[in-house]
Protein backbone atom coordinates (compact mmCIF):
# COMPACT_ATOMS: atom_id res chain seq x y z
CA UNK A 1 0.00 0.00 0.00
CA UNK A 2 1.22 3.53 -1.23
CA UNK A 3 2.69 5.23 2.21
CA UNK A 4 2.93 9.04 1.88
CA UNK A 5 5.65 9.69 4.78
CA UNK A 6 9.12 9.49 2.92
CA UNK A 7 7.73 8.78 -0.53
CA UNK A 8 9.23 9.88 -3.99
CA UNK A 9 7.87 10.16 -7.22
CA UNK A 10 9.70 7.70 -9.64
CA UNK A 11 11.53 10.64 -11.78
CA UNK A 12 10.15 8.77 -14.88
CA UNK A 13 6.39 8.93 -13.77
CA UNK A 14 6.79 13.04 -14.40
CA UNK A 15 5.17 13.79 -17.95
CA UNK A 16 8.26 16.21 -19.34
CA UNK A 17 6.15 17.61 -22.23
CA UNK A 18 2.49 17.82 -23.22
CA UNK A 19 0.62 15.18 -24.92
CA UNK A 20 1.08 16.59 -28.11
CA UNK A 21 4.73 16.87 -27.76
CA UNK A 22 4.77 12.93 -26.76
CA UNK A 23 3.05 12.49 -30.23
CA UNK A 24 -0.45 11.82 -28.87
CA UNK A 25 -3.62 13.54 -28.87
CA UNK A 26 -3.97 15.86 -25.68
CA UNK A 27 -7.27 13.91 -24.85
CA UNK A 28 -5.71 10.20 -25.41
CA UNK A 29 -4.04 10.86 -21.94
CA UNK A 30 -5.28 8.04 -19.35
CA UNK A 31 -8.22 8.35 -16.83
CA UNK A 32 -8.41 6.86 -13.68
CA UNK A 33 -11.60 6.52 -12.41
CA UNK A 34 -12.22 6.54 -8.84
CA UNK A 35 -15.77 5.68 -7.82
CA UNK A 36 -16.21 6.12 -4.09
CA UNK A 37 -19.73 4.70 -3.46
CA UNK A 38 -18.69 1.07 -4.82
CA UNK A 39 -14.63 1.49 -3.96
CA UNK A 40 -13.77 0.76 -7.90
CA UNK A 41 -11.28 1.60 -9.52
CA UNK A 42 -11.63 1.79 -13.46
CA UNK A 43 -8.95 2.54 -16.13
CA UNK A 44 -9.48 3.88 -19.07
CA UNK A 45 -8.68 6.76 -21.46
CA UNK A 46 -9.76 10.51 -21.44
CA UNK A 47 -12.05 10.50 -24.22
CA UNK A 48 -14.01 7.99 -22.72
CA UNK A 49 -15.17 10.41 -19.93
CA UNK A 50 -18.44 10.55 -21.74
CA UNK A 51 -19.31 6.67 -20.15
CA UNK A 52 -18.78 7.38 -16.21
CA UNK A 53 -21.63 10.91 -17.01
CA UNK A 54 -24.95 11.00 -17.58
CA UNK A 55 -26.67 13.48 -19.22
CA UNK A 56 -27.73 16.67 -16.59
CA UNK A 57 -24.19 16.27 -15.72
CA UNK A 58 -22.25 19.51 -15.60
CA UNK A 59 -18.94 20.09 -16.63
CA UNK A 60 -17.20 23.35 -14.83
CA UNK A 61 -14.58 24.92 -16.16
CA UNK A 62 -11.78 26.97 -15.28
CA UNK A 63 -11.51 29.05 -18.35
CA UNK A 64 -8.80 31.04 -17.02
CA UNK A 65 -6.12 31.96 -19.83
CA UNK A 66 -2.07 31.22 -18.52
CA UNK A 67 0.21 34.13 -18.58
CA UNK A 68 3.80 33.80 -19.89
CA UNK A 69 4.31 34.36 -15.76
CA UNK A 70 8.37 33.97 -15.54
CA UNK A 71 9.31 37.49 -16.13
CA UNK A 72 12.61 38.35 -16.46
CA UNK A 73 14.03 41.62 -14.47
CA UNK A 74 17.24 43.29 -14.03
CA UNK A 75 18.42 44.68 -10.38
CA UNK A 76 20.58 47.74 -9.56
CA UNK A 77 23.71 46.31 -9.28
CA UNK A 78 23.17 44.48 -13.52
CA UNK A 79 22.06 41.13 -12.03
CA UNK A 80 19.37 39.16 -13.71
CA UNK A 81 16.38 37.69 -11.32
CA UNK A 82 13.36 36.62 -12.52
CA UNK A 83 10.10 37.57 -11.17
CA UNK A 84 7.00 35.25 -10.42
CA UNK A 85 3.62 37.44 -9.91
CA UNK A 86 1.35 35.17 -8.24
CA UNK A 87 -0.90 37.98 -7.04
CA UNK A 88 -1.45 40.94 -9.95
CA UNK A 89 -4.16 43.91 -8.61
CA UNK A 90 -3.29 45.82 -11.56
CA UNK A 91 0.63 47.51 -11.11
CA UNK A 92 1.18 45.62 -8.25
CA UNK A 93 2.26 42.25 -8.10
CA UNK A 94 3.52 40.16 -4.83
CA UNK A 95 5.86 38.31 -6.82
CA UNK A 96 8.78 35.40 -6.49
CA UNK A 97 11.74 36.58 -6.95
CA UNK A 98 13.79 33.48 -8.07
CA UNK A 99 17.39 33.06 -10.09
CA UNK A 100 16.48 32.89 -13.95
CA UNK A 101 18.02 29.08 -14.47
CA UNK A 102 17.52 25.80 -12.24
CA UNK A 103 17.16 25.33 -9.80
CA UNK A 104 15.63 28.68 -9.40
CA UNK A 105 16.70 29.18 -5.73
CA UNK A 106 15.11 32.32 -3.85
CA UNK A 107 16.80 35.32 -4.77
CA UNK A 108 16.22 38.02 -1.71
CA UNK A 109 15.62 41.38 -2.47
CA UNK A 110 15.94 44.79 -0.49
CA UNK A 111 13.11 46.77 0.68
CA UNK A 112 13.32 50.06 -1.54
CA UNK A 113 15.22 48.32 -4.27
CA UNK A 114 14.76 49.34 -8.08
CA UNK A 115 14.38 46.72 -10.47
CA UNK A 116 14.29 46.67 -14.62
CA UNK A 117 11.43 44.71 -15.18
CA UNK A 118 9.73 44.44 -18.84
CA UNK A 119 10.68 47.30 -20.62
CA UNK A 120 9.44 49.35 -17.24
CA UNK A 121 10.84 50.31 -13.52
CA UNK A 122 9.21 48.46 -10.45
CA UNK A 123 9.95 49.41 -6.67
CA UNK A 124 10.25 46.59 -4.45
CA UNK A 125 8.46 47.77 -1.81
CA UNK A 126 8.89 45.01 1.06
CA UNK A 127 8.01 41.39 1.96
CA UNK A 128 4.54 40.17 2.49
CA UNK A 129 3.51 39.72 5.99
CA UNK A 130 1.60 36.33 6.01
CA UNK A 131 3.93 34.88 2.87
CA UNK A 132 7.68 36.44 3.12
CA UNK A 133 8.94 34.89 0.20
CA UNK A 134 6.26 36.95 -1.69
CA UNK A 135 7.90 40.43 -2.60
CA UNK A 136 5.17 43.33 -2.76
CA UNK A 137 6.03 45.26 -6.11
CA UNK A 138 4.90 48.01 -7.36
CA UNK A 139 5.26 48.97 -11.43
CA UNK A 140 6.00 52.13 -12.63
CA UNK A 141 3.56 51.57 -15.89
CA UNK A 142 1.07 49.30 -15.79
CA UNK A 143 0.05 46.50 -18.57
CA UNK A 144 -0.68 43.26 -19.58
CA UNK A 145 1.15 43.64 -22.57
CA UNK A 146 4.79 43.91 -20.96
CA UNK A 147 4.24 40.88 -19.52
CA UNK A 148 3.27 39.74 -22.70
CA UNK A 149 5.99 40.61 -24.68
CA UNK A 150 8.76 39.68 -22.39
CA UNK A 151 7.39 36.42 -19.99
CA UNK A 152 8.12 33.14 -20.41
CA UNK A 153 5.85 29.90 -18.90
CA UNK A 154 6.70 29.08 -15.75
CA UNK A 155 8.06 25.79 -15.68
CA UNK A 156 9.35 23.12 -13.06
CA UNK A 157 12.58 20.54 -13.09
CA UNK A 158 10.71 17.93 -14.60
CA UNK A 159 9.98 19.70 -17.63
CA UNK A 160 13.95 20.09 -18.87
CA UNK A 161 13.27 22.66 -21.87
CA UNK A 162 10.75 25.57 -22.98
CA UNK A 163 7.34 24.57 -24.11
CA UNK A 164 5.46 26.88 -25.97
CA UNK A 165 2.34 28.91 -24.15
CA UNK A 166 0.08 27.83 -26.44
CA UNK A 167 0.75 23.95 -24.79
CA UNK A 168 -0.51 25.38 -21.36
CA UNK A 169 -3.88 26.67 -22.53
CA UNK A 170 -7.00 24.57 -22.05
CA UNK A 171 -9.43 24.08 -25.09
CA UNK A 172 -11.59 26.50 -23.39
CA UNK A 173 -8.77 29.83 -22.43
CA UNK A 174 -10.34 32.68 -22.44
CA UNK A 175 -9.97 35.24 -20.20
CA UNK A 176 -5.72 36.05 -19.29
CA UNK A 177 -4.71 36.11 -15.70
CA UNK A 178 -3.42 32.60 -14.62
CA UNK A 179 0.11 32.26 -13.24
CA UNK A 180 0.31 28.76 -14.02
CA UNK A 181 -2.26 26.52 -16.19
CA UNK A 182 -5.23 25.50 -14.66
CA UNK A 183 -3.92 21.54 -15.56
CA UNK A 184 -6.41 19.59 -15.00
CA UNK A 185 -8.53 20.45 -18.26
CA UNK A 186 -5.63 20.69 -20.38
CA UNK A 187 -6.68 16.89 -21.52
CA UNK A 188 -10.28 18.22 -22.93
CA UNK A 189 -10.18 18.93 -26.85
CA UNK A 190 -13.18 20.18 -28.17
CA UNK A 191 -14.12 17.36 -30.03
CA UNK A 192 -14.82 15.41 -26.72
CA UNK A 193 -16.94 18.56 -25.31
CA UNK A 194 -18.73 18.92 -28.19
CA UNK A 195 -19.30 15.30 -27.89
CA UNK A 196 -20.22 15.82 -24.79
CA UNK A 197 -23.10 18.20 -25.37
CA UNK A 198 -24.51 16.20 -27.55
CA UNK A 199 -25.46 13.71 -24.97
CA UNK A 200 -26.72 16.08 -22.83
CA UNK A 201 -24.05 16.62 -20.52
CA UNK A 202 -23.29 20.25 -20.48
CA UNK A 203 -20.57 22.50 -19.69
CA UNK A 204 -20.22 26.15 -17.75
CA UNK A 205 -17.62 28.07 -16.85
CA UNK A 206 -15.58 30.36 -14.30
CA UNK A 207 -12.71 32.40 -13.57
CA UNK A 208 -10.14 31.58 -11.35
CA UNK A 209 -6.63 32.94 -12.07
CA UNK A 210 -4.22 30.71 -10.22
CA UNK A 211 -1.15 31.37 -8.49
CA UNK A 212 1.89 29.65 -7.83
CA UNK A 213 2.31 26.20 -6.92
CA UNK A 214 5.95 26.08 -5.69
CA UNK A 215 7.77 28.57 -3.83
CA UNK A 216 11.05 26.92 -4.60
CA UNK A 217 11.51 26.32 -1.34
CA UNK A 218 10.56 22.52 -0.06
CA UNK A 219 10.29 23.31 3.73
CA UNK A 220 8.03 26.08 2.99
CA UNK A 221 6.02 24.48 0.15
CA UNK A 222 5.24 21.58 3.00
CA UNK A 223 3.46 24.31 5.38
CA UNK A 224 0.46 24.38 2.45
CA UNK A 225 0.63 28.21 2.81
CA UNK A 226 -2.56 29.17 1.26
CA UNK A 227 -3.43 32.54 -0.50
CA UNK A 228 -5.83 34.53 -1.88
CA UNK A 229 -6.79 33.79 -5.80
CA UNK A 230 -8.79 36.52 -8.15
CA UNK A 231 -11.79 34.22 -8.78
CA UNK A 232 -15.42 34.57 -11.16
CA UNK A 233 -18.53 32.74 -10.81
CA UNK A 234 -21.08 34.34 -13.54
CA UNK A 235 -24.84 34.36 -13.48
CA UNK A 236 -25.09 31.93 -16.53
CA UNK A 237 -22.60 29.85 -14.56
CA UNK A 238 -24.64 29.98 -11.12
CA UNK A 239 -27.76 28.99 -12.93
CA UNK A 240 -26.65 25.96 -14.48
CA UNK A 241 -24.68 24.88 -11.14
CA UNK A 242 -28.50 25.37 -10.02
CA UNK A 243 -30.44 22.88 -12.67
CA UNK A 244 -27.35 20.62 -12.90
CA UNK A 245 -28.21 17.11 -11.96
CA UNK A 246 -24.36 16.19 -10.75
CA UNK A 247 -21.67 19.27 -10.81
CA UNK A 248 -18.46 17.74 -11.85
CA UNK A 249 -15.07 19.99 -11.42
CA UNK A 250 -13.07 20.24 -13.89
CA UNK A 251 -9.80 20.89 -11.26
CA UNK A 252 -9.44 21.82 -8.07
CA UNK A 253 -9.61 25.66 -9.06
CA UNK A 254 -13.14 25.62 -9.85
CA UNK A 255 -13.82 23.26 -6.59
CA UNK A 256 -12.21 26.82 -5.04
CA UNK A 257 -14.42 28.98 -6.82
CA UNK A 258 -17.71 26.91 -6.64
CA UNK A 259 -17.41 26.87 -3.27
CA UNK A 260 -16.52 30.43 -2.35
CA UNK A 261 -20.02 30.99 -4.03
CA UNK A 262 -21.82 29.24 -1.95
CA UNK A 263 -24.68 31.06 -0.24
CA UNK A 264 -25.84 29.91 3.69
CA UNK A 265 -28.61 28.23 1.50
CA UNK A 266 -26.22 26.15 -0.16
CA UNK A 267 -27.24 27.55 -3.34
CA UNK A 268 -24.22 28.99 -6.21
CA UNK A 269 -24.72 32.94 -6.85
CA UNK A 270 -23.07 35.09 -9.20
CA UNK A 271 -20.22 36.27 -6.99
CA UNK A 272 -16.48 38.12 -8.02
CA UNK A 273 -13.70 38.66 -6.06
CA UNK A 274 -10.41 37.56 -3.63
CA UNK A 275 -11.18 33.81 -2.09
CA UNK A 276 -8.36 32.54 0.50
CA UNK A 277 -11.09 29.29 0.57
CA UNK A 278 -9.11 26.26 1.69
CA UNK A 279 -10.84 23.13 0.57
CA UNK A 280 -9.78 20.00 3.00
CA UNK A 281 -11.12 17.25 5.00
CA UNK A 282 -12.44 20.30 7.68
CA UNK A 283 -14.10 22.40 5.15
CA UNK A 284 -15.86 19.58 2.69
CA UNK A 285 -18.02 20.63 -0.83
CA UNK A 286 -21.04 21.48 -0.66
CA UNK A 287 -21.94 21.99 -4.05
CA UNK A 288 -19.34 20.01 -6.17
CA UNK A 289 -20.46 16.75 -6.40
CA UNK A 290 -17.55 15.13 -8.65
CA UNK A 291 -13.98 16.06 -9.81
CA UNK A 292 -11.57 15.64 -12.54
CA UNK A 293 -7.59 16.46 -11.42
CA UNK A 294 -4.52 15.13 -12.13
CA UNK A 295 -1.75 13.52 -10.49
CA UNK A 296 0.37 15.89 -8.24
CA UNK A 297 2.93 14.84 -5.66
CA UNK A 298 1.18 13.49 -2.03
CA UNK A 299 3.13 16.55 -0.20
CA UNK A 300 1.52 19.13 -2.25
CA UNK A 301 -2.01 20.16 -0.46
CA UNK A 302 -3.51 19.21 -3.61
CA UNK A 303 -3.15 15.44 -1.52
CA UNK A 304 -5.29 17.22 1.38
CA UNK A 305 -6.97 19.10 -0.88
CA UNK A 306 -8.28 15.53 -2.56
CA UNK A 307 -9.19 14.06 0.82
CA UNK A 308 -11.93 16.39 1.27
CA UNK A 309 -13.62 14.11 -1.59
CA UNK A 310 -11.56 10.36 -0.81
CA UNK A 311 -11.47 9.11 1.96
CA UNK A 312 -7.86 8.25 3.00
CA UNK A 313 -7.63 4.80 2.24
CA UNK A 314 -9.25 5.04 -1.05
CA UNK A 315 -7.03 7.68 -1.91
CA UNK A 316 -3.89 5.58 -1.21
CA UNK A 317 -5.16 2.85 -3.04
CA UNK A 318 -5.81 5.06 -6.39
CA UNK A 319 -2.09 6.06 -6.19
CA UNK A 320 -0.75 3.16 -5.63
CA UNK A 321 -2.69 1.91 -8.88
CA UNK A 322 -1.74 4.82 -10.51
CA UNK A 323 2.06 3.76 -9.40
CA UNK A 324 1.72 0.29 -10.65
CA UNK A 325 0.22 1.15 -13.72
CA UNK A 326 3.21 4.29 -15.01
CA UNK A 327 0.19 6.92 -14.64
CA UNK A 328 2.46 10.24 -15.66
CA UNK A 329 2.07 13.24 -13.16
CA UNK A 330 2.13 16.89 -12.79
CA UNK A 331 0.36 19.40 -15.31
CA UNK A 332 1.15 17.25 -18.39
CA UNK A 333 0.87 14.18 -17.11
CA UNK A 334 -3.00 11.12 -16.94
CA UNK A 335 -6.11 12.73 -15.30
CA UNK A 336 -8.50 10.84 -12.43
CA UNK A 337 -12.22 11.34 -12.22
CA UNK A 338 -13.51 11.03 -8.78
CA UNK A 339 -17.48 10.42 -8.66
CA UNK B 1 -26.85 52.21 -37.55
CA UNK B 2 -26.66 49.61 -34.58
CA UNK B 3 -26.59 46.26 -36.50
CA UNK B 4 -23.22 45.63 -34.26
CA UNK B 5 -24.09 47.64 -31.39
CA UNK B 6 -21.68 45.85 -28.40
CA UNK B 7 -19.78 43.38 -30.39
CA UNK B 8 -16.16 42.74 -30.37
CA UNK B 9 -14.46 42.66 -33.28
CA UNK B 10 -11.31 41.79 -33.86
CA UNK B 11 -9.61 43.27 -37.37
CA UNK B 12 -5.97 42.49 -38.67
CA UNK B 13 -4.42 44.27 -41.57
CA UNK B 14 -6.07 47.24 -40.15
CA UNK B 15 -4.21 49.61 -41.04
CA UNK B 16 -4.76 50.25 -44.65
CA UNK B 17 -7.00 49.24 -47.38
CA UNK B 18 -10.03 46.94 -46.94
CA UNK B 19 -9.13 46.06 -42.93
CA UNK B 20 -8.92 49.91 -42.42
CA UNK B 21 -12.87 50.01 -44.15
CA UNK B 22 -14.04 46.75 -42.37
CA UNK B 23 -12.95 48.78 -38.61
CA UNK B 24 -14.91 52.04 -39.73
CA UNK B 25 -17.94 50.47 -40.75
CA UNK B 26 -18.33 47.92 -37.82
CA UNK B 27 -17.54 50.65 -35.74
CA UNK B 28 -19.58 52.98 -37.35
CA UNK B 29 -22.64 49.99 -36.30
CA UNK B 30 -21.39 49.66 -32.81
CA UNK B 31 -18.88 47.32 -32.39
CA UNK B 32 -16.06 47.56 -29.87
CA UNK B 33 -12.68 46.94 -32.24
CA UNK B 34 -9.57 45.36 -31.73
CA UNK B 35 -7.49 46.20 -34.65
CA UNK B 36 -4.06 45.04 -35.42
CA UNK B 37 -0.97 45.81 -37.95
CA UNK B 38 2.58 45.75 -38.21
CA UNK B 39 2.89 49.00 -38.96
CA UNK B 40 3.00 51.40 -35.17
CA UNK B 41 2.15 54.51 -37.15
CA UNK B 42 -0.67 53.61 -39.31
CA UNK B 43 -2.44 51.41 -36.85
CA UNK B 44 -2.68 54.90 -34.51
CA UNK B 45 -4.23 56.77 -37.40
CA UNK B 46 -6.72 54.30 -37.89
CA UNK B 47 -7.39 53.43 -34.27
CA UNK B 48 -7.97 57.59 -34.21
CA UNK B 49 -10.48 57.15 -37.22
CA UNK B 50 -12.21 54.23 -35.54
CA UNK B 51 -12.35 56.74 -32.04
CA UNK B 52 -13.81 59.39 -33.92
CA UNK B 53 -16.43 57.18 -34.84
CA UNK B 54 -17.39 56.83 -31.11
CA UNK B 55 -16.14 53.13 -30.82
CA UNK B 56 -13.76 51.95 -28.50
CA UNK B 57 -10.89 50.51 -29.28
CA UNK B 58 -7.59 48.76 -28.85
CA UNK B 59 -4.91 49.30 -31.37
CA UNK B 60 -2.20 46.12 -31.19
CA UNK B 61 1.02 46.18 -33.22
CA UNK B 62 1.32 42.89 -34.47
CA UNK B 63 3.31 40.40 -37.02
CA UNK B 64 0.69 37.46 -37.39
CA UNK B 65 3.48 35.27 -38.18
CA UNK B 66 4.83 35.41 -34.94
CA UNK B 67 3.19 32.74 -32.38
CA UNK B 68 4.21 35.46 -29.41
CA UNK B 69 1.61 38.00 -31.35
CA UNK B 70 -0.72 35.88 -31.56
CA UNK B 71 -1.39 34.93 -28.45
CA UNK B 72 -0.93 38.58 -27.49
CA UNK B 73 -3.45 39.60 -30.01
CA UNK B 74 -5.86 37.16 -28.76
CA UNK B 75 -5.01 37.93 -24.53
CA UNK B 76 -5.14 41.57 -24.91
CA UNK B 77 -8.93 42.04 -26.64
CA UNK B 78 -9.70 39.38 -24.43
CA UNK B 79 -8.74 41.67 -21.24
CA UNK B 80 -10.03 44.57 -23.00
CA UNK B 81 -13.47 43.17 -24.05
CA UNK B 82 -13.81 40.20 -22.26
CA UNK B 83 -14.98 38.05 -25.14
CA UNK B 84 -14.23 38.08 -29.29
CA UNK B 85 -17.55 38.30 -30.97
CA UNK B 86 -16.13 38.58 -34.75
CA UNK B 87 -12.84 37.59 -36.39
CA UNK B 88 -11.66 39.22 -39.47
CA UNK B 89 -8.87 37.30 -41.36
CA UNK B 90 -7.73 40.05 -43.22
CA UNK B 91 -3.98 40.21 -43.29
CA UNK B 92 -2.34 39.56 -46.49
CA UNK B 93 0.52 39.23 -48.36
CA UNK B 94 0.65 40.06 -51.56
CA UNK B 95 4.46 38.72 -52.70
CA UNK B 96 6.86 39.70 -54.15
CA UNK B 97 5.75 43.19 -57.01
CA UNK B 98 5.83 43.19 -60.03
CA UNK B 99 4.55 39.42 -59.55
CA UNK B 100 7.11 37.37 -60.71
CA UNK B 101 5.93 33.69 -62.29
CA UNK B 102 6.40 30.61 -60.70
CA UNK B 103 9.08 29.48 -62.75
CA UNK B 104 10.78 32.51 -61.08
CA UNK B 105 9.60 32.43 -57.98
CA UNK B 106 11.73 33.29 -55.06
CA UNK B 107 11.09 30.05 -52.85
CA UNK B 108 11.50 31.87 -49.20
CA UNK B 109 8.92 34.36 -50.41
CA UNK B 110 6.58 31.25 -50.85
CA UNK B 111 6.55 30.52 -47.78
CA UNK B 112 6.14 34.05 -46.35
CA UNK B 113 2.73 34.14 -48.43
CA UNK B 114 1.65 30.70 -46.93
CA UNK B 115 3.00 31.96 -43.46
CA UNK B 116 1.18 34.99 -43.68
CA UNK B 117 -2.05 34.36 -45.49
CA UNK B 118 -2.63 30.43 -44.10
CA UNK B 119 -0.89 29.63 -41.43
CA UNK B 120 -0.67 32.55 -39.29
CA UNK B 121 -5.47 33.18 -40.12
CA UNK B 122 -5.18 29.13 -38.53
CA UNK B 123 -3.39 29.89 -35.79
CA UNK B 124 -5.34 32.95 -35.05
CA UNK B 125 -8.67 31.70 -35.37
CA UNK B 126 -7.66 28.64 -33.49
CA UNK B 127 -7.39 30.75 -30.37
CA UNK B 128 -10.47 32.93 -31.14
CA UNK B 129 -12.33 29.93 -32.52
CA UNK B 130 -11.46 27.93 -28.90
CA UNK B 131 -13.28 31.10 -26.67
CA UNK B 132 -16.01 31.58 -28.97
CA UNK B 133 -17.23 28.03 -28.56
CA UNK B 134 -16.21 28.58 -24.50
CA UNK B 135 -19.22 31.60 -25.54
CA UNK B 136 -21.32 29.58 -27.97
CA UNK B 137 -21.58 31.99 -30.45
CA UNK B 138 -19.11 33.94 -32.67
CA UNK B 139 -18.40 34.53 -36.77
CA UNK B 140 -15.29 34.36 -38.28
CA UNK B 141 -14.75 36.04 -41.66
CA UNK B 142 -11.50 34.82 -43.89
CA UNK B 143 -10.67 37.62 -46.97
CA UNK B 144 -10.18 34.81 -50.05
CA UNK B 145 -10.02 36.36 -53.47
CA UNK B 146 -10.56 34.80 -57.16
CA UNK B 147 -7.40 34.04 -57.17
CA UNK B 148 -8.34 30.85 -55.01
CA UNK B 149 -10.72 29.58 -58.35
CA UNK B 150 -8.90 30.88 -60.81
CA UNK B 151 -4.91 30.89 -62.44
CA UNK B 152 -3.43 34.22 -63.21
CA UNK B 153 -0.02 34.65 -63.85
CA UNK B 154 2.12 35.93 -61.30
CA UNK B 155 -0.45 34.97 -59.12
CA UNK B 156 1.25 31.61 -57.59
CA UNK B 157 1.77 31.60 -54.03
CA UNK B 158 -1.51 33.91 -53.56
CA UNK B 159 -3.34 31.91 -55.47
CA UNK B 160 -2.02 28.79 -53.79
CA UNK B 161 -2.41 30.73 -50.25
CA UNK B 162 -6.19 31.47 -50.70
CA UNK B 163 -7.27 28.19 -52.34
CA UNK B 164 -5.78 27.18 -48.87
CA UNK B 165 -7.39 29.84 -46.87
CA UNK B 166 -10.80 28.61 -48.94
CA UNK B 167 -9.72 24.55 -47.76
CA UNK B 168 -9.22 25.98 -44.13
CA UNK B 169 -12.79 27.84 -44.45
CA UNK B 170 -14.60 24.51 -45.45
CA UNK B 171 -13.20 22.55 -42.77
CA UNK B 172 -13.86 24.44 -40.62
CA UNK B 173 -17.54 25.13 -41.44
CA UNK B 174 -18.46 21.11 -41.55
CA UNK B 175 -16.61 21.17 -37.84
CA UNK B 176 -18.53 23.88 -36.66
CA UNK B 177 -21.33 23.25 -37.46
CA UNK B 178 -24.28 23.50 -34.76
CA UNK B 179 -21.74 25.05 -31.99
CA UNK B 180 -23.37 28.76 -32.63
CA UNK B 181 -19.79 29.78 -34.15
CA UNK B 182 -19.98 30.57 -37.76
CA UNK B 183 -17.46 30.68 -40.76
CA UNK B 184 -17.18 31.78 -44.07
CA UNK B 185 -14.64 33.18 -46.48
CA UNK B 186 -15.51 35.86 -48.84
CA UNK B 187 -14.34 37.43 -51.68
CA UNK B 188 -14.36 40.98 -51.82
CA UNK B 189 -13.81 41.81 -55.54
CA UNK B 190 -11.45 43.88 -57.18
CA UNK B 191 -10.99 46.76 -55.35
CA UNK B 192 -8.77 50.45 -55.19
CA UNK B 193 -6.38 49.65 -52.56
CA UNK B 194 -2.27 49.37 -52.31
CA UNK B 195 -2.30 46.04 -52.71
CA UNK B 196 -4.31 46.14 -55.59
CA UNK B 197 -2.32 48.86 -57.34
CA UNK B 198 0.90 46.85 -56.31
CA UNK B 199 -0.65 43.95 -58.10
CA UNK B 200 -1.68 45.56 -60.91
CA UNK B 201 -0.34 49.33 -61.56
CA UNK B 202 -2.19 49.39 -64.96
CA UNK B 203 -5.35 49.32 -63.96
CA UNK B 204 -8.24 51.96 -63.83
CA UNK B 205 -9.15 52.86 -60.22
CA UNK B 206 -12.39 53.37 -62.10
CA UNK B 207 -13.03 49.45 -62.87
CA UNK B 208 -12.34 49.15 -58.97
CA UNK B 209 -14.51 48.90 -56.19
CA UNK B 210 -13.88 51.27 -53.19
CA UNK B 211 -13.45 48.96 -50.08
CA UNK B 212 -15.16 51.23 -48.08
CA UNK B 213 -18.79 49.80 -50.03
CA UNK B 214 -17.05 46.37 -50.21
CA UNK B 215 -16.78 46.91 -45.85
CA UNK B 216 -20.53 46.89 -46.21
CA UNK B 217 -20.88 43.19 -47.04
CA UNK B 218 -18.43 42.63 -44.10
CA UNK B 219 -21.11 44.31 -41.80
CA UNK B 220 -24.40 41.86 -43.46
CA UNK B 221 -22.15 39.02 -42.87
CA UNK B 222 -21.31 39.49 -39.26
CA UNK B 223 -24.86 40.66 -38.55
CA UNK B 224 -27.21 38.02 -40.27
CA UNK B 225 -26.23 34.61 -40.58
CA UNK B 226 -25.87 33.49 -44.37
CA UNK B 227 -26.09 30.16 -45.41
CA UNK B 228 -22.62 30.01 -48.02
CA UNK B 229 -19.55 29.52 -46.72
CA UNK B 230 -17.69 31.01 -49.05
CA UNK B 231 -19.64 33.99 -51.38
CA UNK B 232 -18.53 37.47 -53.16
CA UNK B 233 -18.97 40.64 -51.15
CA UNK B 234 -21.00 41.62 -54.39
CA UNK B 235 -23.72 39.17 -54.19
CA UNK B 236 -24.22 40.29 -50.77
CA UNK B 237 -24.49 44.18 -51.88
CA UNK B 238 -26.86 43.60 -54.66
CA UNK B 239 -29.25 41.97 -52.20
CA UNK B 240 -29.01 44.69 -50.02
CA UNK B 241 -29.55 47.43 -52.61
CA UNK B 242 -32.94 45.68 -53.97
CA UNK B 243 -34.07 45.69 -50.65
Amino acid sequence: MFELAGWKLPPELRASQPAELRGMRRDHVRLMVIDRTSGSITHTRFDQVGDFLDAGDLLVVNSSRTLPAAIPARRQDGSPVQLRPSVRRGQHWDALAVQPNPPHANVPLAAGERLAVAGTQATVEGRRADIPLLWRIRLDEDGLDRLLLAGEPIRYSYVPGPIPLEYYQTVYATHPGSAEAPSAGLAFSWEVLLGLHERGIETADIVLHTGLSSFQDDAFDAEHHMYEEWFEVSTLAAAAVGRAHRVIAVGTTVVRALETAVDRHGHVRALAGWTDLKISPAHRPRVVDALITGFHEPQASHFELLQAFVDGDLLRRAYAGAIERRYLWHEFGDTMLIL
Amino acid sequence: MSALRGRVALVTGASRGLGRAVALAFAREGALLAICARGAAALEAVAAEVRAAGAAVLAIQADVRNSRDIERVVALTLEGFQRIDILVNNASELGPTPLPYLVDYPPDAFDDVLQVNVVAPFRLSQAVIRSMLTQREGVVINVSSDAAVTGYPGWGAYSVSKAALDGLTRTWAEELEGTGVRIHAVDPGDMDTAMHRAAEPEADPIDLARPEEVAEAFVRLASEPHPATRLEARSLLEVRSRV
